[in-house]
């Protein structure tokens, strides 16, 4: 996305009412500082009391803005009505003119017009619209709304959506002994729980379609479970029958229809599999010999990462979907694991540690070369990257248990994403 | 209740014989009649009196046997359960955990003596099965100390198998480091979690 963005920035051109048409070929940088400035007029509402709006909409809306690193929104002198003008003066660039209506049976839709406030130019219009049974209540509708307008108005902007409407899937402890997955909104409101199987339920991972699988306890010994439909219900996955093994780490391909996992012997050893769902068939893709682990897909489903002993310590490698093509990507440090490819595919986070303490590291696949993302005050654990690939989220006990944060890649910007402690193995995804 | 119905039988009996007759009748006959009934009354109430007795013999043999069988199904009950007490706290003082270096899976010198309890103690009971456990400490990750929490359970397996227990009795599971007992982040803690634990099967 870094490199993406670079190759697409020009500069920061004042003739803002063509970015609509062209949005590929002006783009704002998100680092140089220049931020949109963009006006939210006051949002004309029916069926709906404007203190919610004002809370669950136009506040969501503005949070969502300032981090998204390339818009700002006016706060002060703001004018009372959708004058374009007025807002200009004011110091807006684009205006926000947004309706809502909440219809008496329930259903929800809002009207948006984004203007350039000095042009007086439309930029973009769209209708945001839900059914009466989507949501229970007006407020995370208004909230979730708020969030898909923040990723159209990056996507605008810089040509890629944001990530306003992301969410994480993460293991939380409830009780000793007992593990279950939960989702959380990328900004940590609307917190739900996933599973109820009351035994340890571990290592997540998301399908680009939403569907989830992970490992579950439930039966007594480890088992990957998990959705064969999306929306459906979780079921075994593997293995098809008793004494297999124990089933660890399974990661989706990135076409859904395959699911790289750890099969565990009774010899200590640990190896990397590949189901294909659709025959139930498992393929050995390592040797054997000593512990495979933590596999992980490139973008192009072609490629699989995963971590190995087979030479002394936890190292990262990388192979070819077959298994073929076998080669070594870390080599400095004695324990480097839990690699995490990225969106774009040119890169691979991943935990080492360093000096008794376990910190992110990012490796530039097109370099050659590893980057430290975290720096050792305490152990940072389980990256996974946003969807648009400028920022980590992972788990780390820098404030005693194991909360969730997100980083930037200068590690400059860590940001905790809830209180919430005793959480591990957090997924960020768009598909949920 | 018995006795009360034949003797109105026997005096419905009399007043018909009164009733039906308009002369007298010789009173010897009479005499008889009466005193068969009654001879027959007394013999059936004896006889109902001789049944009481029997079923009430009967009641207190059966009442003894039950007690008897009571006795002594709590005294096997006691037995079981005794010799079941004493199965556990040999299986305790037997099952103990082992533990390990950091990083590391194999058998340290100073556990092989619990290992060949458990050994001894699975020759003696050749029902038993059990499960190896294998954990870690906190440090490293969730995923790769699965793998290794595998490895110290078939290590201690493979210790087992070699003091001449088969290993079909054993099942072997990892938990990593996700059931740590003790959660401090220090050195005497995470020596505590890495270890291997070993639970009787079924």
């Amino acid at each position: 996305m870094m490199k993406g963005l670079a190759a697409r920035i020009l500069l920061l051109c004042s003739t803002l009412g063509l970015w609509a048409q062209q949005p590929s070929e002006v783009v704002i940088s998100a680092t140089s500082g220049a931020k949109v400035v963009v006006g939210m007029a006051p949002v004309a509402s029916t069926g709906l009391e404007d203190t919610l709006v004002a809370q669950e909409f136009t506040a969501v809306l503005q949070k969502d803005l300032d981090e998204s690193g390339v818009f700002g929104m006016l706060r002060e002198r703001t004018p009372a009505t959708a004058d374009a003008k007025a807002w200009s003066a004011a110091g807006a660039d684009w205006l926000l003119i947004a309706k809502a209506t909440r219809a008496g049976g329930g259903g929800f839709s809002l009207a948006l017009q984004v203007l350039d406030a000095r042009a007086e130019k439309g930029v973009f219009t769209k209708n945001y619209s839900a059914p009466a049974e989507t949501f229970r209540t007006p407020g995370p509708m208004l909230r979730r709304t708020a969030h898909l307008v923040a990723d159209d108005l990056v996507k605008t902007l810089t040509g890629e959506r944001g990530v306003a409407s992301t969410r994480m899937v993460f293991i939380r402890q409830v009780s000793p002994g007992v593990k279950e997955l939960f989702q959380v909104d990328r900004d940590g409101a609307n917190l739900i729980q996933l599973t109820s199987f009351g035994s340890l339920t571990l290592a997540p991972t998301v399908a680009s379609d939403g569907r989830l699988a992970f490992v579950t306890y439930k039966g007594g010994t480890p088992e990957i479970w998990g959705q064969r439909k999306v929306n459906g219900p979780f079921e075994r996955l593997y293995p098809n029958s008793k004494q297999e093994g124990l089933c660890f780490s399974p990661s989706w391909s990135p076409d859904g229809k395959r699911l790289a996992f750890v099969l565990g012997d009774r010899r200590g050893n640990a190896d990397v599999m590949v189901l294909d769902l659709g025959s139930g068939r498992a393929r050995r893709l390592t040797d054997g010999a000593g512990i495979n682990t933590s596999p992980c897909w490139n973008p192009s489903g072609t490629q699989i990462a995963f971590t190995s002993d087979r030479e002394g310590g936890p190292q990262i490698y990388l192979m070819q979907d077959d298994g073929s093509n076998l080669r070594p990507l870390t080599k400095e440090g004695a324990y480097n694991e839990s690699p995490a490819w990225s969106p774009g595919g040119g890169k691979i986070a991943y935990v080492s540690r360093f000096e008794g303490k376990f910190d992110l590291f990012v490796y530039n696949l097109g370099e050659g070369k590893a980057y430290q993302i975290t720096t050792g005050v305490s152990t940072s654990e389980s990256p996974s990257w946003s969807p648009d690939e400028r920022r980590l989220i992972f788990t780390s006990n820098r404030f005693g248990s194991m909360q969730l944060f997100t980083t930037d890649l200068s590690g400059k910007s860590i940001q905790r994403l809830s209180e919430l402690g005793n959480c591990q193995s957090p997924k960020w995804t768009r598909s949920r | 209740m018995k006795t009360t119905k034949i003797l109105s039988l026997a005096a419905v009996l009399t007043l018909g014989a009164g009733l039906a007759c308009k002369k007298p009748e010789p009173a010897p006959k009479v005499d008889t009649a009466a005193e068969d009934a009654a001879k027959k009354a007394a013999a059936e109430k004896a006889a109902a009196e001789e049944a009481a007795r029997l079923a009430a013999e009967k009641a207190a043999a059966e009442k003894a046997a039950a007690e008897k069988a009571a006795a002594e199904k709590a005294a096997a009950e006691k037995a079981a359960a005794e010799k079941a007490a004493a199965f556990k706290a040999a299986a305790e003082k037997v099952l103990v955990n082992i533990h390990y270096d950091f990083d590391k899976s194999d058998i340290k010198a100073a556990d092989r003596a619990t290992l060949q309890g458990i050994a001894d103690f699975m020759k003696a009971n050749a029902n038993v099965k059990i499960s190896i456990e294998g954990h870690c400490d906190e440090r490293g990750t969730n995923e790769y100390n699965l793998a290794l929490g595998n490895r110290r359970a078939a290590a201690a397996l493979a210790y087992l198998k070699t003091l001449g227990v088969d290993e079909a009795r054993f099942e072997t599971i990892s938990y990593g480091k996700e059931k740590p007992l003790c959660t401090e982040g220090n050195e005497k803690c995470w020596s505590e979690n890495r270890r291997a634990e070993f639970k009787l099967k079924g």
